[in-house]
């Protein structure tokens, strides 16, 4: 079975919103700012309910930010 | 280093604590002929109690710890909130599913001594030890999962 995995554009709509810190993005959505750093590095699929929270705070689409792609060899 | 990583570091020294005390006290008790049942549950309840007085006691002075701590960084009298988020109850969870694997093992082991003619107090010390060796494979868990992600 092919491997996928949860990909994100979260660096780049932080820097498209006035370079928007990890810690600012992490108050926004109410969650610790480790958790952030997890999940744009891939290393944390979030719930599809901060997912959401995430994608609300840059006015975009979920699928904007977040997209399920085959992993890398 | 976050709140979630220095309140399980603290949970494991204290766990780390009260075995090498457990320990110390139940050989000590075997050179000198004392491993009386009476003897081995009072050392029992005396770890058990310093378990959850510790780990509670622990876990307020770390919130304290590092209230103070972020105070003195951000130079705010400000309330500093503490949040446990999703990704910190996943791995919360993860750590205590570990923790309940490594101890229904240990109960195995010790009833496996019970049943190859070792006595019931063995197997009552062994499950004791399990115990906390699980509350420290768990807390490692948790460290495990913290650096992979989640």
């Amino acid at each position: 079975m092919e491997k996928h995995r949860v990909r994100n554009t979260i660096r780049k709509l932080r820097f498209q919103h006035d370079e928007m810190t990890q810690e600012q993005l992490a108050e926004k959505v109410g969650v610790t700012r480790q958790t952030i750093i997890a999940i744009e590095g891939g290393k944390y699929a979030p719930s599809l309910e901060l997912a959401f929270k995430i994608a609300l705070v840059f006015d975009v689409s979920i699928g904007e930010v977040f997209s399920y792609e085959m992993e890398d060899e | 280093m976050s709140i979630r990583k220095i309140s399980i570091s603290v949970s494991l020294v204290s766990t780390l604590l009260i075995m090498g005390y457990y320990l110390v006290n139940l050989i000590l008790m075997n050179r000198q002929g004392d491993l009386i049942s009476a003897e081995v549950f009072r050392l029992a309840a005396v770890v058990i109690i310093a378990s959850i007085v510790l780990n509670i006691a622990g876990n307020i002075l770390t919130s304290i710890g590092v209230s103070i701590i972020r105070a003195i960084q951000t130079r705010s009298a400000k309330e500093v909130r503490i949040i446990e988020d999703e990704r910190d109850k996943l791995i919360g969870l993860k750590g205590t599913q570990v923790s309940y694997v490594a101890f229904s093992l240990g109960v195995l082991a010790a009833m496996l001594a019970f049943v190859t003619g070792q006595p019931a107090l063995v197997m009552f010390c062994l499950i004791i030890l399990f115990s906390l060796l699980a509350e420290i494979i768990g807390d490692l868990a948790q460290f495990y999962f913290y650096s992979r992600g989640s």
